[in-house]
């Protein structure tokens, strides 16, 4: 046996130059969290979704926790078993050919990117409404700047690290949930005004699948942690757990404050789905004057630390690309102290600022931005996760591990996901046009690769491999 | 969520056991469905057991994330060989000991621990069971700290055996830093409050991996004074043992 298997095993990873097998599993689970910002989708989603399922909010959040848990069983079919820091591009590309692999790696920069500038925007719009709190109003220009400086802020966190970012997003995390929890918590125990149940038509099935659409886009982040395989100390139990409970947390959240929301807004003519800003609502309904404080607080640091985790996580999919020989090279090397991928800092976060600042500078308010930026980076993540989920079955096939239940799987998760993915294009004009050009943008990218790096293309995924010195008793030549 | 074996799985345990024994006798390379069929396990069982072993380090995927060897960690079940020491090498060390009036111990690293192979019968070293459990707190044991990929594979835990002993991560980290850089060690009453060690690598002349360290242990102060002269001699020692010893 031993002697017919050649054994090519090199003596430096592949991803050199990164901190290998240091964080710990609270850590990768901080950063993992952070990324789904469950705390802002708490107050900002199941209104979305009423508008279409109505009193069965939370059956749509169901459903979508459901899918989303599916996604995370097809991602830890890779996770268990290789690290990349590369995230699900790496992986897709184990399973699909290399075009797939690489529209997968255009998916994730769009989604994190996008996803970065949103929750940017997120923590200006709360920081906006935190200041006309006290008074103080302010106009463009500053709130570009104020976005600016937020920015500067977590490229700095990025760069010293990911064990000190994952340190902040985890304490940061932490206390925005806990204050979301507790403000639900109040609500819920408060109960709906006074009088009669509003008389709500039911919503049929077509409602509920309708609303599982934006309640899946609640969960996107949420595999940031795919992308700390080759950091993480035990990398195949701690980054599959991590995705894993992310979902089931976030899920758990989810449900309880879409509960919260519909049953506050029992009595209201309309339900749920008639607020503008249900949370803000329900509190102002209830009288107290400092909750909208702790609240814009709170999503104020959840937006900021899904800033850093994805931030993190971007740089790292540049870095991959990078080594793959399909990015600037500049972009693959690492900071000699912190051991971070510097350059890809220094190019994505401008590019993330830039996509948010520009706009809002020339006076197009926040909310409508946020709302762009979300849905398109929605769609980069769900042509991200449908990739990978096909991918993991054909994956499994090839090394020889394929389980039924695999195969289940991805046959149940991947035409949800496709139907979820042309339900958001349609609905949506103008990110549809922008999602558009990306796409233009990514096909030439593809197209310039095939012409001038064939070789490389068709290597794409490089992860992080077992060294001559993992292994016991092997000797290979010098 | 994969919950861990309990005590009460002895099936499991058994199973786990014979996967590990089956990937030895087959060799690196054998595949999960190989390993399934030898065994006559279910394959999901299979699966999920190899996934548990390799996150564990027990077992490695090879690059082509088909096969499996045993990883680093699987040596930890095997009791340190006793390893003889040539002749021709115990005539060096002996003629170092001639030479300085410290205590010169020779140790292998061959099992992935310390292991006195050649220790100074007049100055004897620490017990065999404290330098192999606390690696971080002897010159011998941070040579090959220094030389892992991440030393916390190898480290059980930061216990200070003296006021003097390391006892954070930090510190350690940098102790193990300066180690590969200036490729000696020292420890000061670490182990003994009173007593010191300096030591050098050994390493195999074709490809360059440590295989043992030689190692001058004596009072605190005098190991603490520059011992360039004394370094020197300790390395002119550790060349001529390598191609003995690799």
């Amino acid at each position: 046996m031993a002697g017919d298997v050649p054994l090519r095993l090199r003596d430096r990873s592949p991803v050199d130059g990164l901190r290998r097998r240091r964080l710990g599993p609270v850590e990768v689970f901080a950063q993992s969290v952070s990324g789904a910002a469950p705390s802002a989708a708490m107050a900002a989603t199941p209104v979305i979704v009423a508008a279409s399922a109505g009193s069965a909010t939370v059956v749509s959040f169901l459903v979508a926790t459901v899918l989303m848990l599916l996604v995370a069983a097809c991602i830890g079919q890779f996770t268990r078993r290789m690290a990349a820091p590369g995230g699900l591009y790496s992986l897709t590309a184990k399973g699909l050919p290399p075009g797939a692999a690489f529209a997968c790696a255009i998916g994730l920069i769009v989604g994190y990117g996008l996803l970065a500038a949103a929750a940017l925007a997120g923590a200006g719009a709360y920081l906006e409404a935190l200041l006309a709190t006290a008074g103080v109003r302010a106009g463009p220009l500053p709130t570009a700047a104020g976005i600016v400086v937020v920015g500067g802020l977590v490229a700095l966190l990025a760069l010293r690290g990911v064990r000190l970012s994952a340190r902040v997003v985890l304490l940061v995390e932490s206390v925005a949930i806990t204050l979301m929890v507790g403000v639900f918590t109040v609500l819920l125990v408060t109960g709906p005004a006074a009088g009669p149940a509003a008389d709500l038509p039911a919503p049929g099935l077509g409602g509920i699948a309708a609303g599982v659409v934006p309640a899946i886009a609640a969960f996107i982040g949420f595999e940031v942690a795919t992308v700390l395989g080759a950091e993480a100390r035990k990398p195949f139990r701690s980054v599959p757990r991590a995705v894993g409970a992310t979902a089931a947390v976030a899920g758990v959240l989810y449900l309880f404050a879409a509960h919260t929301q519909v049953v506050g807004f029992s009595t209201t003519p309309g339900g749920l789905a008639a607020q503008l800003e249900p949370v803000n609502a329900l509190v102002t309904a209830g009288g107290w004057a400092w909750l909208p404080v702790v609240l814009d607080s709170a999503l104020v640091m959840s937006f900021a630390a899904c800033a850093l985790a994805t931030v993190t996580a971007l740089v790292r999919v540049l870095f991959s690309l990078s080594r793959d020989g399909l990015a600037p090279a500049a972009w693959g090397r690492t900071h000699r102290r912190y051991r971070t991928p510097h350059v890809a800092l220094a190019v994505a976060v401008p590019a993330a600022v830039g996509a948010l600042a520009v706009p809002v500078a020339v006076g197009v308010p926040i909310g409508p931005v946020l709302v762009v930026l979300l849905t398109m980076a929605t769609c980069g993540f769900l042509v991200a996760y449908l990739l990978v989920c096909a991918a993991a079955p054909v994956f499994l096939h090839r090394i020889d591990e394929l389980t039924r239940i695999a195969v289940v799987a991805a046959a149940v998760i991947v035409p949800v996901l496709l139907f979820v993915l042309v339900a958001f294009v349609v609905v949506t004009p103008l990110p549809s046009v922008l999602l558009g050009g990306l796409t233009v943008l990514g096909l030439a990218w593809y197209a310039w690769l095939r012409y001038a790096r064939p070789s490389e293309l068709a290597g794409i995924g490089v992860y992080d491999e077992t060294l001559t010195t993992d292994v016991l008793g092997v000797r290979t030549g010098p | 969520m994969t919950t861990p074996l309990s005590g009460r799985q002895p099936k499991a345990v058994r199973s786990a056991l014979a996967v590990l024994e089956e990937v030895v006798a087959a060799g690196p390379g054998v595949t999960a469905k190989e390993i399934s069929a030898a065994l006559r396990l279910p394959s999901a069982t299979t699966y999920r057991l190899l996934n548990l072993l390799v996150a564990d380090e027990y077992l490695v995927r090879l690059p082509d994330l088909k096969g499996f060897a045993l990883g680093r960690r699987a040596a930890r079940l095997a009791l340190p060989a006793t390893s003889t020491v040539p002749t021709a090498a115990r005539a060096v060390v002996e003629h170092l000991r001639t030479q300085v009036r410290w205590g010169v111990h020779l140790a292998s690293f061959a099992t992935g621990q310390v292991v006195v192979v050649d220790g100074d019968p007049d100055h004897p070293p620490s017990a065999a069971a404290v330098l192999a459990r606390f690696p971080q707190a002897s010159a011998l044991g941070r040579l090959l700290l220094a030389e892992q990929p991440d030393w916390r594979a190898l480290v059980r835990e930061l216990r200070p055996l003296t006021p003097h002993t390391v006892d954070s991560a930090d510190d350690l980290e940098k102790l193990l830093a300066g180690v590969a850089a200036d490729g000696w060690a020292r420890q000061l009453g670490e182990l003994h409050a009173e007593r010191g060690c300096l030591a050098v690598p050994i390493r195999a002349p074709g490809d360059g991996r440590l295989v043992a360290g030689l190692a001058l242990a004596g009072p605190v102060a005098r190991v603490a004074e520059p011992n360039d002269a004394l370094l020197d001699r300790l390395r002119q020692h550790a060349e001529r043992l390598a191609p003995l010893l690799a």
